[in-house]
């Protein structure tokens, strides 16, 4: 019974330790993506093409966002999808009503907002409540909350869109600082200081900590079950966000709205570094790999390639990415 | 061997019971750690060791008898409660969480956040717990590279050497260390037992539990054998031998 000693690595240059490093893999992959589709066709490279993608990435950056957190646990959230739809409709609804009672526009806006949010971190603690207290795993927690909260939207909607709502809303998807739109430079400031948040505050070190090794966190005092819960209600309450997002840039509240978004969310958190095992991943990651996935679909459709070679592209990345973390542990000799 | 007197009796269970429905665990079982005193705690599978453990380290609460810190009887109706109090236990499944560093592993639970408002957001002071860490392990005879190092980077023993040190950073008065040379090679172990002997002089009180009887010989200054929930020796190290113990704990001698 001898155990390997294992010499922790001496520094390797920096050049080579560059390329261990996945954010700089993805971003040469989002460069010569960029390079490859304007060469195909030059209006990739325009802002007009620029500020579409953004403003399709805001609602996948938010679900991968508080997917990133759940999976460094070691969970996984497959509800993100029917929470971003289902949160949509009821915030149309909502505010289809205010409207309906000519309430001031901006108003009746802020509340399908906070609607929109209240319904995403309700729907995350009934994952909480699933996976914490009934102690379902959260594959099969949240793949019936993906199940129940898509068919509330077919349901409550008849399956057509809910408008009638405040006028204003599409104009706010609008580009105006540069190729962002109001909404989406919000969503970027959110999203960074949740990147801080899980990276420097204690919150963080408890999510890692978690998805490191539960019973070592449970053995320090980590209130583990709440901890989960926390995490979970944040994937639901950016989920919302995703909801309100989209109900924004259609106008409507579409029952249909972010239908397999969480494969979408789950695919940006996988290519961006993280380990579904937990313990593993970062939000630089996670938002340029959303960033890789929504510049695929729009460059694919602007090279005029069939929108279905999306998919061939996304499993083909994410078979890299993971093989790329293989490789990475295996010349670390750990684990 | 030096006497020691009753005095000097740091941690104490006395006369401790305790049942799983019909299935009687540990029976009327007393016994005594004293301060710079590492005690041996030995017992085939079933013996009632991890029950006797998770008694003293406030897991469990027995169903009879009176634990003792420095003379005062006191009640764990949580581990939190007997950290408070100044132990600390390596349970031998927790280990460390890899993919963090070893200064996080140190501070897990117990983190120091930055001054002012960012600290009161929840936000870390990294480069504090970072030499702080690296001083704590230092004082028991543990050298890592560098504290902000994931622990994954380091060997089995390194790890080990990081979990016991962890203790015995935040522990004041005693450290219940359950199968820590587990799963280790013979160097590894050796450095192991090297820090228990550096925590001993440190006049801490120390449990060590073992199923590797070598290191219990080597480490330990008093063994305390059970046996189907009844302690069955109580004795100075010096006077066990591999065989006699052997033969103590599988109630053959």
């Amino acid at each position: 019974m001898t155990t390997q000693v294992t010499q922790a690595p001496s520094t390797s240059s920096r050049v080579k330790g560059l390329f261990k490093n996945q954010q700089f893999i993805l971003v040469l992959v989002l460069i010569a993506m960029v390079a490859f589709f304007s060469f195909k066709n030059h209006i990739f490279f325009t802002t007009a093409v620029f500020a579409n993608v953004l403003s399709d990435w805001i609602p996948v950056v938010l679900m991968a966002v508080g997917e990133t957190f759940v999976i460094i646990t070691g969970g996984i959230d497959l509800s993100v999808g029917s929470t971003v739809g289902f949160s949509g409709v009821i915030a149309a609804f909502a505010m289809r009503n205010l409207t309906s009672h000519n309430v001031n526009q901006n108003e009746t806006l802020a509340i399908g907002l906070l609607v929109a949010v209240a319904v995403g971190a309700g729907i995350g603690l009934i994952n909480a409540l699933l996976i914490t207290r009934a102690r379902i795993v959260p594959f099969v927690a949240t793949l019936a909350t993906l199940g129940a909260f898509r068919g509330l939207c077919i349901v409550t909607t008849g399956g057509g869109p809910v408008g009638d709502g405040p006028e204003n809303a599409i104009n706010l998807t609008v580009p105006k600082y540069g190729p962002f739109n109001g909404p989406g430079l919000v969503v970027v400031i959110i999203v960074a200081v949740i990147g801080l948040y899980l990276h420097k505050s204690r919150f963080g070190r408890y999510t890692y900590a978690i998805g490191s090794n539960t019973f070592a966190a449970r053995s320090a005092g980590i209130n583990v079950k709440m901890h989960l819960t926390k995490v979970y209600v944040l994937s639901g309450v950016l989920a919302g966000l995703a909801g309100f997002y989209l109900y924004l840039r259609l106008s409507v509240g579409s029952p249909s709205s972010g239908q397999s978004g969480e494969l979408d969310a789950i695919a940006a958190v996988v290519i961006g570094g993280a380990a579904l095992a937990g313990g593993i991943g970062r939000i630089s990651g996670t938002v340029l790999g959303s960033f890789i996935l929504t510049t695929v679909t729009s460059g694919l459709i602007i090279i005029g390639v069939a929108p279905n070679w999306k998919q061939v592209v996304v499993a083909i990345l994410i078979a890299a990415a993971v093989f790329s973390q293989g490789l990475r542990n295996w010349t670390k000799g750990g684990e | 061997m030096a006497l020691v007197t009753d005095e000097d009796v740091l941690y104490e269970v006395k006369n401790v019971s305790k049942s799983y429905g019909s299935v009687v665990a540990l029976d009327n079982v007393s016994m005594k750690v004293r301060a710079g005193e590492v005690v041996g705690l030995v017992g085939d599978n079933g013996a009632g060791k991890s029950t006797l453990v998770k008694i003293l380290s406030g897991a469990h609460r027995p169903d009879s008898g009176e634990i003792l810190l420095e003379g005062k009887v006191r009640e764990w109706h949580t581990p939190h409660d007997a950290i408070e109090a100044g132990i600390e236990t390596l349970y031998q499944e927790s280990g460390l969480a890899p993919h963090l560093s070893v200064s996080a592993n140190v501070f897990l639970g117990r983190e120091q956040v930055k001054g002012g408002l960012l600290g009161r957001l929840g936000f870390l002071a990294n480069k504090e717990m970072d030499k702080q860490a690296f001083q704590d392990l230092k004082d028991v005879g543990i050298a890592v590279p560098e504290s902000n190092r994931s622990v994954s980077q380091l060997s089995g023993g390194q790890r080990q050497a990081v979990a016991i040190g962890r203790s015995v950073a935040w522990a004041s008065k005693l450290i219940l260390l359950d199968e820590p040379t587990n799963h280790l090679g013979a160097r590894q172990a050796g450095e192991v037992l090297n820090i228990i002997q550096q925590v001993k002089a440190k006049n801490f009180g120390v449990i060590f539990i073992s199923h590797t009887l070598p290191h219990v010989l080597q480490v330990t200054d008093r063994i305390v054998v059970l046996r189907l929930g009844k302690i069955v020796a109580d004795a100075p190290t010096s006077t066990f031998d591999a065989e006699k113990l052997l033969g103590t704990i599988t109630g053959l001698i």
